[in-house]
């Protein structure tokens, strides 16, 4: 409890009613408790040992809108938020965790987050899924997550795919992903292999050995890598060398894939290309195939078992698999993964009880035995993508406050010793503003509504953040400004930048939800006195109340001016959208 | 009013203790400037105020292009294979800047490190392999340009330091703060979209003012963190913009100016790159990214409409940018990630990804009209490196090219690497195992 600094430093300064918003919620994380769960015994236990003292834990006010944002997308209503601050219950986090969890938003939150991860998409530089193919993929994501299928079902759905159409077998699509045009067959295969390999197992550098050893490439990035060849890379990519996802053609011409199972007549993955995108396969000795072998484990298909359901067989009970899952979902909530980049695992160093012996190398994640106990637990329990991130939200470490009362060390990031804050996705502004402004649109999205999909009025039930909804339109160039990628070489970036900014000030789709218009925020609670104005904008767009400096600021700009009280109320909303607290998670 | 990218990144802290009272005196300072050192006293070049960098995303066929190898019976006549100042070239698919070719130099003993598109592409735009100890983190080199001229802005200039066009790809900062990422723009008659404010500017100067004041303890300091504490730079660089005259002469264009460039996204992208740097507002890099070249199949149905694209663009900027002066001050950079595959084609008449490529070099005082270095007779490997390395030209050493031509130590070592390895802005300068191709000015 060494570093601990006195709060009584705070007097006088700029932030000081931040703390004023604590006063509600005592800082119980700075009790020596005992904690209990997996993640609370390791996160704390591991500060503990380091010396670093937790966070207090957050508000009431900034629990709710952060694990809504969390695990919906959405902020919350000013009624539930209320609801729930004056709520006595003792268990009322764990209460509307659940609820969250079993909410519609959760499913369209994570099945954006899904198709991103699965990167799907109507085309690419490379595969034509077509607005159906693509639909259909979302509608299989979709309906898995509702299901609340077991991720490594979900997996091995999508690894050992069967189906005669893409546009009405989903899963189909994602091997699609990963067909490799202007060379061989093998091109196709090792993508499909390093993709399963990056998204399934987190490592990423299967990739780069696909093209050659790892020696001369990979020291001083993988411990396993550097020494991994290129001939067990193959041994993975060989598993899909009897699959072939083959372009139909629909009587109109349109083109959708047929996933084929060529067992009987294909030998396995061949050492025979000299063009392509990868470097030539030749020849190893008199040896002219590779046979499946699973790198990570030695194991291959049993007799007659088919090459892609044996990949999903050794890829989804490896442990590895739950790991990187783990790891993925974890990165989501607590912002910085427990392995990071979350897609270069190296499978050399994540044992804590056989941490690398070669000197340099040290244990990989930040805290391996949390990443392998959590994994264990979440294989116990079923792959259960709920139970995850229920066990995250409720832990005392994911409900640490973001600000921290001392001085911060950037290394303890790590350590999880304060939340981390994220940028909100674009989907999550365009929704926050919706939700809060009660101006909703109604998009009649391309390529999917007039495929017999409902109109939308939220961002986050779009198939896909490829320009949409409307081509490269008005509400898909401000979409665009917050960076939330196209899924291929472009991925969804938390950065800030410029046109942000921009957008945020001055974009019809802001401006045209501060005014006082039919049912709007503004229009509502116009008539109110001043102060009571000013709570009610607080409220629905910062999901809090304003601090005492804030509620002056606003309550002189609301009283003087040359403009009208409406345009000055105007400027008051329009200023809550630019702020940070409401374009980050925090 | 002060344009935000005129202060370095670590006096922001200042401003909020002006506008934003006392501020909390316990929270961990930002770090103040990175400490540099230098491997090596070097002598630049220092002839280049501005950079225009062209990445030719996909990689072009080099034995088409600007190494042009004739193959009997592969090379079609369409692309006219003619002498021009003792370079053969293919007038008839880049005529124009076969008329600008005294202005040109051509790297030809040039060879690329990998063959995947988007690993030796972010090699390309940050001078290193993106998979080495420091590449996650390493910034785009027009983010060190931008950081080390940042020094030389103006107050009163407005534009970013460096600005990405037709680049939503492009690489990014890196480690280095929010303000030196690019800026990315897709070039429109409109020119940015957003630069003014709906209701008009004293509304907006009005909402400005109370957003300062309610946001203004977030932003400095933050309790929240540093990441918010950027948006301060983005939002003052957004307002730097609005209502900036300079903004609309410099981004907007007309379809008479569109169609001397070709009328594409690359000539609109070029004409905007010659009016932001003529507009003299403080940007010094500019990306441009040109996508398609990788021709795998039916090369030669495909090559000469992106040729004319790229002819179109590049060689009326090169023509503009000298009868305006501004060539002598700015080196122009177009390059792929690496070449294709030479001699015959494949069975599907395109060409593969190959490590040979070649690299094209304008302005700047560079002595155009010439090749630099060349290759065997198929295009395959170099035969003359044509420079005192004698060895291939890497992209590391392109990357040492262009900061020794805007006067910018390449040997320099930042210190403030979230590693604290010490970030060398080009790889291995201690070991003096890249340098700047000094030929193109002798």
């Amino acid at each position: 409890m060494g570093r601990w600094q006195a709060p009584a430093a705070l007097a006088g300064c700029t932030v000081w009613y931040f703390c004023t918003l604590l006063l509600s919620a005592p800082p119980e994380a700075n009790k020596t408790e005992e904690r209990t769960g997996t993640i609370d015994r390791h996160l704390f236990g591991q500060m503990q040992a380091e010396g670093v003292v937790p966070a207090p834990k957050t508000s009431d006010f900034e629990f709710l809108r952060r694990a809504t944002l969390d695990l919906t997308g959405r902020i919350p209503a000013s009624g539930d938020l209320l609801r729930f601050v004056a709520d006595p219950s003792p268990r009322k986090r764990q209460d509307i965790v659940e609820k969250l969890l079993n909410s519609p938003e959760w499913v369209d939150k994570w099945t954006m987050y899904f198709g991103d991860l699965f990167r799907n998409t109507a085309r690419t530089s490379q595969v034509v899924r077509g607005n159906q193919g693509r639909n259909a993929f979302y509608r299989w994501i979709r309906d898995s997550l509702a299901a609340n299928k077991p991720y490594q079902r979900m997996a091995a759905d999508l690894i050992a795919a069967q189906g005669a159409n893409s546009w009405e077998q989903g899963q189909i699509n994602w091997l699609a992903g990963g067909i490799v045009t202007g060379g061989p067959q093998q091109d196709t295969w090792d993508q499909q292999a390093a993709n399963i390999a990056e998204t399934f197992l987190g490592v990423g550098h299967m990739n780069c050995i696909l093209c050659h050893n790892g020696r001369g490439h990979l020291e001083s990035l993988s411990l396993w890598g550097k020494s991994a060849t290129r001939l067990q890379a193959w041994g993975m990519a060989s598993f899909l060398s009897h699959s072939q996802v083959v372009r139909r053609l629909t009587d109109s011409g349109q083109s959708y894939f047929e996933m084929m199972d060529v067992q009987l007549f294909q030998t396995d993955y061949a050492l025979n290309t000299t063009s392509g995108n990868r470097p030539a396969r030749h020849l190893i000795g008199t040896r002219m195939h590779v046979a499946p072998v699973y790198p990570f484990s030695g194991g291959g298909p049993q007799p007659g078992e088919n090459y892609r359901a044996a990949l999903a067989r050794e890829v989804t009970s490896d442990f590895q698999f739950a790991r990187a899952i783990v790891n993925y979902i974890w990165r989501e909530f607590f912002v910085r993964g427990i392995v990071e980049p979350a897609n270069q695992f190296d499978p050399a160093r994540l044992d804590p009880d056989n941490p690398p012996a070669e000197p340099g190398w040290t244990l990989q994640p930040s805290n391996a035995r949390l990443l392998n106990d959590l994994a264990r637990e979440f294989i116990e329990n079923g792959y259960n993508l709920k139970w995850l991130m229920r066990q995250i939200v409720n832990s005392d470490a994911y409900q640490l406050s973001s600000r921290y009362p001392g001085e911060w060390n950037p290394a303890w990031e790590k350590l999880f010793a304060r939340k981390l804050v994220r940028r909100l996705w674009a989907e999550e502004i365009h929704d926050a503003i919706v939700v809060s402004s009660n101006v909703l649109p109604s998009y009649d999205v391309r390529g999917f509504t007039e495929f017999g999909f409902p109109r939308v009025s939220f961002a986050m039930q779009f198939p896909d953040p490829v320009n949409t909804p409307d081509g490269n339109g008005p509400i898909s160039k401000f979409l665009n400004a917050f960076l939330r990628g196209d899924r291929q070489e472009n991925q969804r970036k938390p950065d800030g930048c410029l046109p942000l900014a921009l957008n945020l000030m001055n974009d019809s789709f802001v401006m045209t939800r501060i005014r006082a218009a039919g049912d709007s925020l503004l229009a509502q609670h116009l008539a109110r006195p001043d102060e009571e104005l000013v709570s009610h904008l607080f409220l629905a767009v910062l999901s809090r109340n304003p601090t005492e400096a804030e509620k002056t600021t606003a309550l002189n700009h609301l009283k003087a001016g040359a403009e009208t009280r409406s345009q000055r109320a105007e400027n008051l909303l329009w200023s809550l959208y630019n702020k940070v607290d409401f374009f980050f998670n925090y | 009013m002060q344009a935000f990218f005129a202060r370095p990144h670590y006096t922001r802290r200042y401003f909020f203790r002006i506008a934003g009272g006392v501020t909390a005196s316990f929270l961990a300072a930002r770090p103040g400037p990175a400490q540099v050192t230098t491997a090596a006293s070097v002598i630049t070049q220092n002839k280049a105020k501005n950079v225009i960098f062209i990445l030719l995303a996909g990689a072009p066929s080099h034995t088409d292009t600007f190494d042009l190898k004739e193959v009997p019976g592969v090379t079609p006549p369409e692309l006219e294979p003619t002498t021009i100042s003792g370079i053969r070239w293919p007038a008839g698919i880049l005529p124009k800047l076969g008329q600008q070719i005294p202005e040109i130099a051509i790297v030809r003993s040039m060879r690329a490190w990998a063959l995947v598109h988007s690993l030796a592409q972010t090699w390309t735009q940050i001078g290193r392999n993106p998979t080495a100890a420091l590449g996650s983190v390493a910034p785009n080199i027009g983010s060190i340009v931008a950081i080390e001229k940042e020094k030389e802005r103006t107050p009163s200039q407005v534009f970013p330091t460096f600005l990405a066009l037709n680049s939503d790809g492009a690489a990014g900062r890196g480690y280095l703060p929010a303000i030196y990422e690019p800026v990315k723009v897709i070039p429109s008659t409109g020119g940015i979209a957003n630069t003014t404010h709906p209701d008009g500017l004293a509304r907006f100067d009005d909402r400005w003012r109370l957003l300062r004041e309610l946001d203004g303890p977030l932003r400095g300091n933050s309790p929240l963190g540093h990441q918010p504490e950027d948006y301060e730079s983005f939002y003052e660089a957004a307002r730097g913009l609005m209502y900036h005259p300079a903004v609309d002469s410099a981004f907007k264009f007309t379809a008479e100016d569109s169609a001397r460039y070709g009328g594409t996204a690359f000539g609109n992208a070029c004409l905007v790159a010659r009016q932001v740097l003529a507009a003299n507002q403080g940007t010094r890099f500019i990306q441009i990214t040109l996508c398609g070249w990788d021709m795998h199949e039916n090369i030669y149905t495909r090559l000469p409409a992106l040729s004319k694209t790229l002819d179109d663009g590049l060689a009326t900027l090169l023509k503009e940018l000298k009868s305006s002066g501004l060539l002598q001050e700015t080196l122009v950079v177009a390059v792929g990630e690496f070449g294709r595959t030479v001699g015959r084609l494949s069975v599907i008449h395109g060409r593969d990804h190959y490590l040979q490529q070649s690299c094209i070099f304008a302005g700047a005082g560079i002595k155009g009209g010439r090749a630099i270095g060349a290759t065997d007779e198929t295009g395959g490997a170099s035969v003359e490196y044509g420079w005192a390395r004698e060895r291939d030209i890497r992209v590391e050493d392109v990357e040492a090219t262009i900061y020794s031509a805007l006067g910018i130590n390449w040997t320099t070592v930042r210190h403030d690497d979230p590693f604290g390895r010490g970030f060398e802005y080009v790889p291995f300068s201690s070991q003096d195992l890249y340098g700047p191709v000094n030929e193109l000015w002798s």
